[in-house]
């Protein structure tokens, strides 16, 4: 018998099998520590780091890429590894958003925009929940599909937004703070109360934490799988045509970068990657803190080859500490 | 032969203290060659802390461990398995993508400069498998073997590597009483060859039938070594719990009923077919037969996870169409599953997450879980089935066997159903949990429930059941009544010297 098989004997691995409270807690406060070690240090490397235009700024872009969180954190949790296809996502929402304007008017173009991002979505789902590719191939593959055809219906240009009523509106703020964070506090709270309220989400975490004592006990596991990349899809396609909306341009490759973004924050945030365990404040604090330190790196002149550095060390650190936390439990 | 050289592990003065917990206190545990030792105990009374003691997982918090009379200080694994310890769970711990023989040689894959001899490795373990009387191919995915075969592959690989010392962990658990008669000619065959043979079961009679020794545990402490000659079950037991237990299978007479669950000459197209049952409200319809005869197999299929190609399903005289276990559920079906830890349990979740599971939509409201409902449930539940400890909220992969058990049963009868299909739902549990277990299924056909039981323990069946239904290579017979039952009967038809 090999060592690794003996160690992981009899015991079933978790993440916090004892000591529980303690770890967990520890876990959610080193996050708060760290955002707040990360905006002391920017007070001091930076006048322009605690200016309101600065903080606002970074709130708007944190908005953007925390939509696509909310939904990626369904995918991690559910144990669907990882959509890759929100690159795609976005820049349908995106272009379509601002191309079917003139045809169609604002609002009826952004819905269609998001309902054809959750159709992408939903071919994700039915090939990762139904068939059983794996996730990472699955949304890779229908994710450059995608994207090919959105490239191919605008014909590789750039397509720019007609109805400055609707930019307006998408840069405007109410009671001071811009719109588009307020979407996605509303997109966080949506979602936040899916994941931790309701049955779905109740089955999304028993999916992830036992797939086949999920199915022996009538969860529907291959629709709860199926709809985490619905779920990313969706608020994908709400990210993108935001985004769209803002910059009045969209170019097939808006969205790249983006998948990456929201799963450094998701891992950051201590969402288990293999599923079971994981919650949507936990994600977007991962989100708030990697936004920041990338924010005070760049106040702080620091150089971009640096940056990718840092946020790598952070993705491993966050893994490993993942492994590590479910090695303990089994000790 | 000297005394030191007759005694192959020597463990003296053993503590194991864990935060909060002293799982050993100052136990005492000699084995010697030749001999096959039993070790007897409640869950939790210390047995399996004591096995990792002795296979380098744990390190003592005090005391000393003699093998083949020499002082050893063992921190790893390894170390012990250099020591000639090999130790067979009783979870499986094989890799499914790899062959038979691969498994069996993991890690000793025999060879020359790094290069296979594939064609060797095979043969070698062929004549392993012959040996231990299993007919299984050496070349075949271990994953598609059923469990119990995959169990006797494992014991195949702790046999292949010649070890001194070797610890059986309730090894029978999954075997029919068929492979378990020819894993004990192995086993006799092992300790006259001079292994050291300790042997973990909750199944006394075997112990009695195996075993020349007896060492029993209870909450941490050594109790009693003694011969196992002259020592009876009921004395064990004693020694296990420190009380009598009276009637190892309480049975409340329920009143009979009409036929709630019925099934008619349903197959799946390969592992079984033409099998017909019916099981009336108030009874316990016992499955039985060899491991592998198709038992786990039908009932998957009834609760819709796997498809039938042939046959009709009724449930309360009405035809139901299954194909998946949410139209179990609707159709009054439940079922709790054989492999506890891979389909009963989400280790993650508390208990009353697990409890709730399959009703989450009948509590929820808007989508939204009513948090009082959920929490109601599980209390009740907690309190009925009198799971240890009381709290709702604890993770259920921290509870025993028999309370985890406890709790996937009552995630079922939540759900309400007419019929409920346990599956070895007493397999590796302890007495106590054990009776607990009968009892409440007890209660449940009192109550007017229609229950099939599958175990492969025949004094299970005969004492629990009402009437029996014995399956062979995926056919069953007509099930037995009352007065035709014995363990003769059934194993004759098991086997196939009576045909059904």
């Amino acid at each position: 018998m090999t060592d690794a098989a003996m160690e992981i004997s009899g015991v079933t691995p978790d993440r916090f099998t004892r000591g529980s409270r303690l770890v967990d807690a520890l876990s959610k406060a080193g996050l708060a520590f760290a955002i707040l070690a990360v905006m002391l240090y920017g007070s001091f490397v930076s006048p322009a780091f605690f200016t309101s235009g600065n903080l606002l700024n970074v709130l708007t872009s944190m908005s953007i890429v925390g939509i696509v969180v909310v939904g990626m954190t369904f995918v991690l949790v559910v144990g669907g590894l990882a959509d890759l296809s929100v690159p795609a996502t976005i820049a349908c929402g995106a272009i379509l958003s601002l191309g079917l304007q003139p045809m169609i008017g604002p609002l009826p173009a952004f819905v269609l925009a998001v309902g054809l991002a959750g159709l992408i979505g939903l071919l994700n789902g039915v090939l990762v929940g139904y068939v059983g590719i794996n996730p990472i191939i699955a949304t890779l593959g229908i994710g450059t599909i995608g994207l090919g055809i959105v490239q191919a219906a605008v014909g590789g240009v750039i397509v720019y937004g007609s109805n400055p009523a609707s930019a307006e509106f998408a840069k405007g703020r109410l009671f001071g703070i811009p719109v588009v964070v307020l979407i996605f506090l509303l997109i966080a709270l949506i979602g936040h109360f899916v994941l931790s309220r309701s049955f779905w989400g109740r089955w999304t975490l028993a999916t992830g934490g036992n797939y086949s004592a999920a199915e022996a006990s009538a969860v529907p596991v291959q629709a709860v799988k199926a709809g985490a990349f619905v779920i990313t899809a969706l608020a994908s396609g709400i990210s993108g045509g935001l985004l769209g909306l803002t910059l009045q341009s969209a170019r097939p490759l808006i969205g790249a970068g983006y998948e990456f973004s929201a799963i450094t924050a998701v891992v950051v945030g201590g969402v288990s990657i293999i599923g079971g365990f994981g919650s949507v404040p936990r994600a977007i604090a991962g989100l708030i803190f990697v936004q920041l330190l990338t924010n005070v790196m760049v106040l702080g002149g620091v150089r971009t080859p640096i940056q990718g550095f840092v946020l790598g060390i952070l993705i491993v650190g966050a893994v490993g500490m993942d492994a590590a936390l479910r090695k303990r439990g089994v000790a | 032969m000297t005394a030191a050289a007759d005694c192959a592990l020597d463990m003296r003065g053993i503590s194991k203290t864990f935060p909060g917990v002293k799982a050993l206190s100052d136990v005492n545990f000699a084995v010697r060659f030749g001999t096959v030792h039993a070790v007897v105990g409640e869950n939790g009374a210390g047995k399996s802390t004591l096995m990792k003691v002795l296979n380098g997982s744990y390190a003592p918090t005090s005391g000393t461990i003699k093998v083949g009379g020499a002082e050893v200080r063992m921190r790893r694994p390894a170390d012990a398995q250099a020591l000639g310890i090999r130790m067979v769970h009783q979870e499986i711990n094989l890799v499914p993508d790899l062959t038979v023989a691969e498994n069996v040689y993991l890690g000793r894959m025999p060879g020359r400069w790094s290069f296979l001899r594939k064609g060797e490795m095979v043969r070698k373990a062929a004549a392993v498998l012959d040996e231990l009387g299993a007919a299984i191919n050496p070349r075949e995915r271990l994953g598609n073997l059923s469990i119990s075969q995959q169990q006797l592959v494992e014991i195949a690989k702790a046999y292949a590597a010649q070890p001194r010392i070797i610890v059986l962990d309730e090894p029978t658990s999954s075997l029919s009483e068929h492979e378990t008669a020819a894993l004990f000619r192995i086993l006799r065959k092992m300790r006259d060859d001079g292994i050291a043979i300790i042997y973990i079961s909750h199944r006394l009679k075997e112990v009695l039938e195996i075993a020349d020794e007896v060492t029993v545990l209870r909450d941490g402490s050594m109790i009693e070594t003694r011969p196992t000659e002259g020592i009876t079950a009921a004395q064990m037991i004693r020694l296990m719990v420190g009380r009598e237990v009276s009637n190892v299978f309480p049975k409340s007479p329920a009143e009979i009923g009409e036929s709630v669950l019925r099934v008619e000459r349903i197959g799946d197209g390969t592992r079984f077919r033409d099998v017909s049952f019916d099981v009336r409200a108030g009874e316990i319809l016992g499955l039985t037969g060899l491991v592998g005869a198709g038992r786990t197999e039908v009932a998957r299929a009834i609760f819709g996870l796997s498809r039938l190609v042939e046959g009709t399903v009724s449930v309360n005289g009405r035809k139901v169409s299954i194909n998946s276990p949410s139209q179990a559920v609707k159709a009054g079906i439940a079922y709790v599953p054989e492999d506890r830890k891979g389909d009963g349990i989400v280790p993650g979740m508390s208990i009353r997450e697990n409890i709730s599971l399959p009703i989450l939509r009948r509590l929820s409201r808007f989508g939204r879980i009513k948090r009082g409902a959920d929490r109601a449930l599980a209390a009740d539940y907690v309190k009925q089935f009198s799971i240890s400890p009381p709290d709702g909220e604890r993770r259920i992969n921290l509870l025993s066997g028999g309370n985890q058990q406890k709790a996937v049963i009552a995630k079922w009868l939540a759900a309400k159903p007419s019929a409920l299909i346990l599956d070895e739902p007493t397999r590796g549990v302890d007495v106590g949990a054990k009776a607990e277990i009968h009892n409440i299924i007890g209660q449940l056909v009192a109550g007017g429930m229609a229950v099939v039981m599958i175990s492969s323990e025949l004094p299970e069946i005969l004492g629990v059941c009402d009437r029996v239904v014995v399956m062979r290579d995926g056919h069953a017979c007509e099930p037995l009544e009352p007065a035709e039952l014995s363990e003769e009967r059934i194993m004759a038809l098991a086997t196939g010297e009576e045909m059904a």
